[in-house]
């Protein structure tokens, strides 16, 4: 069970958010066409969230072990720089690297993610959250589970958490609207 | 949450529109998007939806598409295809434009129609006599509404809006009479 208060109190302390992307920005189905082109299904309520938390200047990443254009089509649209669309497996190795090359520590991450490949990471960063429809190792870990399930709003929803949670989402909202 | 709406109140409302505006994502569509592995978007609209804005149009009221949450020009190529461009504006200033729109048309606040879902629209909505929320809008939106859709965006919000505005009119029965024997355009 999510403990509010605690989540609300880490939540406060993020400056970036990791996102990962299949089962978090998708609901993980796959869609192939007769001639196997594949497409996934985003959220534009997303959208919203990647770019009120950047209005709110946290930073947003997506890091996947599944590297395809769609990463970048989706990125383009969300705001999110090409320099922090990361497509790797090694997602601890990852996660050091960055540290070092921003000087953030484990404290300053939220990270989201819903399967056994997003452990390590979860368990590193300050605020893990998971999506409803997680695998539940992932929400066992999680510091805060969304309300939606993955594709449906999961990073607007925690937009608004961590901006409220920092007293920034008024402003946030003013500048978006 | 749920909220209760006085629906009389409503009607009475609906009765006055001379102009209904709407964005596109979270109404038209259900605020998503399918990327193919070759990066290419996809968009969908529910088919009824076109219907509604039709028959607010085919009954004298004017349709605006506000768009201010288009990605690839989708938008556009819905109000062309339904012939409702001529009011079609991508904008991210929607109270300005709707200001603007009200002035041209000589259209008062109180003869203005909105739909809305997200934290975008609430000043339109504000800006409107009548304004409606989809089902899955966020609460700040339901709760300034004076009608909620039972559909959600993407799932003919809009048909179901425009059915309510014309009927609050009385003219839904001598539009769906002219429907069924000489369809639409």
């Amino acid at each position: 069970m999510v403990d509010i208060d605690k989540a609300t109190e880490l939540a406060k302390q993020v400056k970036f958010v990791i996102l990962d992307i299949h089962g978090i920005l998708t609901d993980n189905t796959l869609y192939y066409t007769d001639d196997g082109v594949k497409s996934e299904c985003f959220s534009l309520v997303d959208r919203i969230g990647c770019m009120a938390l950047q209005e709110g200047g946290i930073g947003v990443s997506f890091l996947t072990s599944k590297v395809s254009r769609a990463m970048d089509a989706v990125g383009e649209i969300y705001k999110v720089p090409e320099e922090l669309r990361w497509g790797t497996g090694a997602k601890i190795a990852k996660l050091d690297e960055y540290e070092k090359e921003s000087g953030l520590i484990d404290q300053d991450f939220c990270y989201v993610g819903d399967e056994m490949i997003d452990l390590g990471v979860m368990e590193r960063v300050g605020f893990p959250v998971a999506p409803s429809d997680g695998a539940i190792e992932a929400k066992s870990v999680a510091a805060y589970i969304t309300q939606a399930g993955g594709g449906r709003g999961v990073v607007r929803e925690l937009a608004e958490f961590i901006l409220k949670a920092q007293g920034k989402w008024e402003a946030v909202v003013q500048k978006l609207a | 949450m749920s909220f209760d709406k006085d629906m009389a109140l409503a009607k009475e409302k609906a009765a006055r529109v001379k102009l209904f505006v709407h964005d596109v994502h979270g109404v038209l569509t259900p605020n998503t998007f399918f990327c193919d592995v070759e990066g290419r978007r996809r968009y969908s609209f529910w088919h009824m939806d076109g219907f509604g804005d039709l028959s607010l149009f085919a009954n004298g009221i004017k349709v605006a598409f506000l768009d201010s949450t288009s990605v690839d020009g989708e938008g556009q190529f819905r109000a062309k295809e339904l012939k409702l461009d001529k009011l079609y504006f991508n904008v991210q200033d929607k109270p300005a434009k709707l200001k603007e729109l009200q002035e041209q048309l000589g259209i008062s606040k109180e003869e203005t129609a909105c739909i809305g879902c997200e934290v975008t629209d609430l000043a339109i909505m504000k800006s409107s006599g009548f304004a409606v929320a989809t089902a899955d809008a966020i609460a700040d939106a339901k709760a300034i509404a004076d009608f909620i859709t039972s559909a959600p965006g993407g799932r003919g919000p809009i048909r179901e809006t425009c059915e309510f505005i014309l009927r609050a009119m009385g003219k839904w029965e001598a539009w769906v009479e002219k429907v069924t024997k000489m369809g639409y355009k």
